[in-house]
Formats: structure tokens, C-alpha cells, sequence
């Protein structure tokens, strides 16, 4: 009888521990496949949209790369918008209200317009967080739930003066190339180049290119500026065509970072470049938006930083990895 | 028993309710148009000229539909960089986007079953272009399209452009005047079907056109220009004198091989084209280039967009888009060359 109870005991025992064994199977399996018990933490994302004052995106192309970087640090889902018709202010605000409609949960705006675009934020016609990028500071300063990313274009454009100064010291004329669709930032290098040059007794000539190398009948020898990137395209090609033209000018400088600009000054037909970070800028500016997007306070950053560069400085490692950035 | 009866009635009466509350939606969803699309696009290599072009050509389309449809399209580009890796990493952040369709170069034709597997599980339509999946691949399902320019027939009308020079003015191309055009050929990857099939039917459109034909040399410049410049110079060293035309898989080889000339101050030697990219048709234009095949690009891109933008729509694909077994659509081309 002893025996007896002893073996029903055991078996007793063996039976508890196989439904042990089973429950703790059941439990794993709980913990490790389904989300029952521990719950997977899902990622969120943030739809950014980012509007830009101009129909395409080729002087963006390391901005883009910057962005998309950033996109995939900080769960970023980016549309980028180009307008239909550039320079149209009127499109670019109907853009960013479509954006907001549809689920954006911020905006980067290159505005074609400052002054809209801030009286948009003052209006409250906005009511998700913008990253104003590529625009006049002063403009859209100090308003709510935004910050800015841009460059000192007044300064380089003083900048710019001041290396034709240097670098053409028997000269005393310079033909400033002004596109019919000049937007802000382009004004405000062409004014900073001005007010260097003018000082200093140099007569400037404002040419109200059409984009159609028209300039070129009226051309004297004399220094050649072109304040935005694709009127210095323009230039360049027209310069590699028309030998005579090419006499004429003494130096060509510009803004932008695009690579046939590059390959332009590489093979001396741009003499000096004014070259922005925009690999930062683009990868600052899906950041900020991700900050703001979540309430959170945003560091106020000042200028970013731009640089002068001439053919000798394309093969510095600096510059190097800031024009042509690894993604 | 009764008890049971009244529990199949009301087990009927709920699945009922059940069927037609889901064909109630699914009307309901039918008739709410979409005021938005989402379209993925990755390419082989964003710095390709020719992708690049395509790429442009895309957003303009992208923008027409926007205006003309009052549909916003978000299109996504992406760049794989010649990384099957990348392209399939993009594939799986299209679709957990949720984007609608998705526009596909891919990188490794033979390597498509990994993104068409991804997209037939979640139901992404995909449009594949410039480089055709296996057929296998691409008849694994009824939702797959491939648009392409038919690499056989440029061939044909790029080896036409050299066949119709030799019949007008043969010295121009027998530089030497020994009866026999010696000639160089540049070839684009060798895992590309395009590859092949150009460089086979170019030399024999030439021989059956009756130029006497004899070939130095050719190499792999996987399309690019650097690559077919660097090969160039050292044909120029090797052969002093004896190249008397170049023929190219694509243009931004044959540019290539330009510059090469250029730099090697050479003038006089024929180089002929494919594609009818932007620097290729300038050129041609400059008489740099004998000539070029261009593939409609503005069609070319624009029936990659609007099967995408039907697709996305659940529209049925307009008959002008004639598709060749319900899912290959080609491309129209045509000579280039200059005074045209």
C-alpha cells in the first residue's frame, strides 16, 4: 500500500511538471511571437513636406541627400515639392496649405516670398511647425512654432566683391547679371557684391539678362557676376561657345554648388564659386522639423556656413566633403 | 432542438449582415475617388544620364497629372546606387509607406523575385523599366509591366546611321583608305540583356549593309563615361592610327570616348551612339557625335507614369499605351544625326 502511494505520488509529480513544462512553452511562445505580452514599440513616423520656391530640384541635390539621411535617423517620411511655375508665391501658398491638409506634420519652405510666407505664420493660416530654409532671416524671425536654416547671402556676396578686389586689382568694371526671375536670396548676394565694389570706385552694371546670353552684345571687357546658379550655368556655357565673349571677360564668379558649376571652375572657366553646406542644411532642416513636430524646444542656430572657393580648393578634402557628400 | 434552430437562424441572420456590410464598403470605397497617389521609383544608378533624363521626364509627368487631374501625386525617388541591397532595402520603405504602385530600374535583372515577392504580399503593382526581369519573374504575376526601347531595333538604326555614311561618303570612314572600316566597340555591363543585343545586331546590321568591317578591339565600360574615356586613351596608345570608328552601346560612352580623343588632340574618327541623352544629341548637334538613337523619352517616361498613375487610381490603362502581351510596353526611336 506504501509502494502504492509512493508510485502515485511520482507520477503525480511527473504529470505537474509535463503541465509545467507546457505553460511555460505557451508563455514563451507568448512573449516571443505575439504582441500579447510584451508589445513591439512601433515606429513613428513624421510626414514632413518640403516646398521649395522653385520648379526643380537640381540645386538640391545634396540638400536632398542631407534630408534623407536625416529622414531615415529620425522616422522622417519626406514629399518634395517643387512648384509648377517658378517664382509664383500665390502656388507656393496654396502648396503648403495642401501639405498641412493633407497630413503633413511639418514644413520646410524655401519661400519664394519671406514676407507671405511669415504673414501665412501670423495669420494662423498655419497650423503645423515650418523650418524656413534659403530665405532673408530677418523676415521670419521671431515668429511661433518655426525656425530658420539659411546663409549670410549679403555677406557673401561681400565676400565675393572683396575677392574680385583682390584678384583684379587693374580692374575697375563688373557686369552684375540679373535674371528677370531673381528671388530674395539672389538680390541679396547681388547687393552685398555692390555695396563691396561700389566703394571702392568700381562702376557696376546691372544687366537684366532674359536668360538668353543677351548680355553678350553689350559686353565690355569686364569682371562677369551672376548671382544665382542658374544664370552662372548660363554664363558658363555661353562662355565655352563664344570665344569672342570669352576675351571679354576677365572672371567669372557666382553662387552655387551644383556639379556642372564644379566642373565649370575645374576647368577655369568659372574663377571663384561661393559654395554653401547643403548636405547640413537639408539633413538640420528634416531634424528641426522632427523637433518642432514633437514640441520640442529648438536650438536657435545663427547662419550657417558658406564658403569661397576658387579651382585650387576642389581637391581639399574640406570642400571635397562638403560639395560632394557621401550619403 | 429548438434551442439549436434558433441559433442557425441567428448564425445565418449575422453572416448575412456580415456579407453585405463588406460589399457595402467595398462600393462605398469604389466610389470615393483617391485626391491622392503615391508612386515609389528606384533607380539603378541616379547619375546615368539616360535614367536621369527619365527621372526628369517622370516629374514633369508627375506635375501634368497634378494639374490636369487635381489628384496630388507624391512621387518618391530614390537612387540605389548600383546596390541590389539598397534597392531592395527601398522596395520595403516604398511599401511600408504605403505607397500605390512602384516604379522599378532594377539593378540585377536576374535579382527581381526578392522585390516582386515583397510587392505581390502587400499588392503593389510594379512598373519595371530600362532593365528587363527574367521572364520568369515577370510572369509571376498579372501586375507586373516592363517598358523598354527594343534594344534590337536601336541597334539596327545605329548600325544604319554608320551603313548610310559609308554609302554617301566612304572615305570618311575607311580613313586610311585600305578598304576596310577597322573599328572599336564599347559595351555596357555584361549582365545587361541591352548590352548583348546591341552590340550583336549593330555588327551585323553593318556587315549586311555592305561596309567592310573589321574589329581592333572592344572592351566593358559598364555605360559610363569615365570608364570608356580611360579605355579609349589606351586604344589610342595601342593603336595609333588604325581606329576609324567607334561604336558605342550607349552615349555617354561614346562621349567618353571623345574626350579621350580630344585629350589625345585626334580628330576625324566616327563615333556613334545610343540613347539620345541630353549631352549626346548636344553632340551630335556640335558634329562631335556621327549620330545617335534616340528613344522617345517624353513617351518613354510618360508610359511609365500613367500605367503607374492607372494602377494607383484602380483604372484600367488607356488603349493608347499598347501593351504587347498585357504587360510590355516599347518604346518608339529614331535616328539622330545632324542637319536632321
Amino acid at each position: 500500500m506504501k509502494v502504492h502511494d509512493i508510485l502515485h505520488n511520482k507520477e503525480k509529480k511527473v504529470n505537474f511538471l509535463w503541465i509545467l513544462y507546457g505553460l511555460v512553452l505557451v508563455i514563451l511562445f507568448l512573449v516571443s511571437s505575439t504582441d500579447l505580452i510584451i508589445k513591439e514599440e512601433t515606429a513613428k513616423i513624421y510626414p514632413i513636406s518640403v516646398v521649395i520656391g522653385d520648379v526643380s530640384d537640381e540645386n538640391y541635390v545634396n540638400f536632398r541627400k542631407g534630408m534623407e539621411r536625416a529622414a531615415m535617423e529620425f522616422n522622417g517620411d519626406i514629399s518634395f515639392i517643387t512648384l509648377y511655375e517658378k517664382g509664383s508665391a500665390a502656388q507656393q501658398k496654396e502648396l503648403m496649405l495642401r501639405e498641412q491638409e493633407d497630413g503633413s506634420r511639418a514644413l520646410i519652405v524655401a519661400p519664394v516670398d519671406a514676407g507671405m510666407a511669415a504673414g501665412m505664420q501670423q495669420d494662423n493660416l498655419l497650423t503645423v511647425p515650418v523650418v524656413f530654409i534659403n530665405t532673408e532671416k530677418e523676415k521670419v524671425e521671431g515668429l511661433n512654432n518655426m525656425a530658420v536654416l539659411t546663409f549670410d547671402y549679403h555677406a557673401m556676396g561681400c565676400r565675393m566683391g572683396e575677392r574680385i578686389l583682390e584678384e583684379h586689382p587693374g580692374e575697375d568694371k563688373v557686369y552684375l547679371l540679373e535674371g528677370e526671375k531673381m528671388n530674395e536670396v539672389d538680390m541679396l548676394f547681388a547687393q552685398g557684391v555692390r555695396d563691396t565694389l561700389s566703394v571702392k570706385g568700381w562702376t557696376v552694371f546691372l544687366i537684366e539678362s532674359a536668360g538668353e546670353n543677351d548680355w553678350a552684345q553689350v559686353l565690355e571687357e569686364a569682371v562677369l557676376i551672376a548671382p544665382n546658379p542658374e544664370s552662372l550655368l548660363r554664363a558658363a556655357q555661353f562662355l565655352v561657345e563664344d570665344e569672342q565673349s570669352k576675351e571679354k571677360v576677365k572672371g567669372l564668379y557666382g553662387r552655387g554648388s551644383t556639379v556642372p558649376l564644379l566642373n565649370y571652375l575645374d576647368k577655369g572657366i568659372i574663377q571663384g564659386l561661393c559654395v554653401t553646406d547643403d548636405f547640413s542644411a537639408g539633413y538640420l532642416s528634416v531634424k528641426t522639423a522632427v523637433e518642432l513636430a514633437e514640441n520640442r524646444p529648438v536650438e536657435e542656430m545663427g547662419y550657417l556656413e558658406s564658403y569661397d572657393i576658387g579651382r585650387e580648393d576642389l581637391r581639399n578634402e574640406k570642400y571635397e566633403k562638403i560639395l560632394f557628400p557621401i550619403e | 432542438m429548438k434551442n439549436m434552430k434558433k441559433f442557425c437562424f441567428l448564425l445565418n441572420s449575422l453572416l448575412l449582415c456580415a456579407v453585405m456590410m463588406f460589399t457595402g464598403c467595398g462600393r462605398a470605397e469604389n466610389e470615393t475617388e483617391k485626391k491622392s497617389i503615391r508612386i515609389g521609383v528606384s533607380l539603378y544608378q541616379g547619375d546615368d544620364t539616360f535614367i536621369n533624363n527619365i527621372r526628369g521626364e517622370l516629374e514633369k509627368c508627375a506635375k501634368a497629372y497634378e494639374q490636369e487631374n487635381g489628384v496630388k501625386v507624391n512621387l518618391d525617388i530614390q537612387d540605389a546606387k548600383g546596390s541590389q541591397n539598397t534597392q531592395n532595402d527601398q522596395v520595403e520603405r516604398f511599401i511600408s509607406l504605403g505607397c500605390d504602385v512602384l516604379c522599378i530600374n532594377p539593378v540585377d535583372r536576374t535579382a527581381a523575385s526578392v522585390m516582386i515577392d515583397k510587392a505581390m504580399a502587400a499588392e503593389i503593382p510594379v512598373v519595371f523599366f530600362n532593365r528587363q526581369p527574367v521572364e520568369e519573374d515577370m510572369d509571376r504575376w498579372d501586375q507586373l509591366y516592363y517598358i523598354e526601347a527594343v534594344a534590337k531595333e536601336s541597334a539596327v538604326l545605329q548600325g544604319g546611321i554608320v551603313v548610310d555614311r559609308y554609302r554617301e561618303n566612304p572615305e570618311s570612314l575607311d580613313l586610311n583608305g585600305d578598304g576596310v572600316v577597322s573599328y572599336v566597340l564599347l559595351e555596357g555591363e555584361s549582365s545587361h540583356q541591352d548590352a548583348l543585343i546591341r552590340t550583336e545586331w549593330s555588327v551585323k546590321t553593318l556587315k549586311d549593309g555592305g561596309v567592310p568591317v573589321e574589329k581592333i578591339t572592344g572592351g566593358i565600360a559598364n555605360w559610363e563615361r569615365s570608364q570608356a574615356s580611360a579605355l579609349m586613351e589606351q586604344w589610342l596608345e595601342k593603336y595609333p592610327g588604325q581606329i576609324e570608328l567607334i561604336l558605342c552601346n550607349n552615349d555617354d560612352m561614346a562621349l567618353g570616348a571623345i574626350d579621350a580623343m580630344e585629350r589625345a588632340g585626334i580628330s576625324g574618327i566616327c563615333a556613334v551612339g545610343i540613347d539620345g541623352t541630353t549631352p549626346g544629341l548636344e553632340a551630335v548637334a556640335n558634329g562631335k557625335l556621327l549620330g545617335t538613337v534616340s528613344s522617345d523619352k517624353e513617351r518613354y517616361a510618360g508610359a511609365i507614369f500613367t500605367i503607374a498613375a492607372c494602377k494607383a487610381m484602380e483604372q484600367e490603362i488607356p488603349p493608347e499605351i499598347e501593351l504587347v502581351e498585357g504587360k510590355y510596353y516599347h518604346c518608339p526611336q529614331q535616328i539622330v544625326v545632324k542637319n536632321q
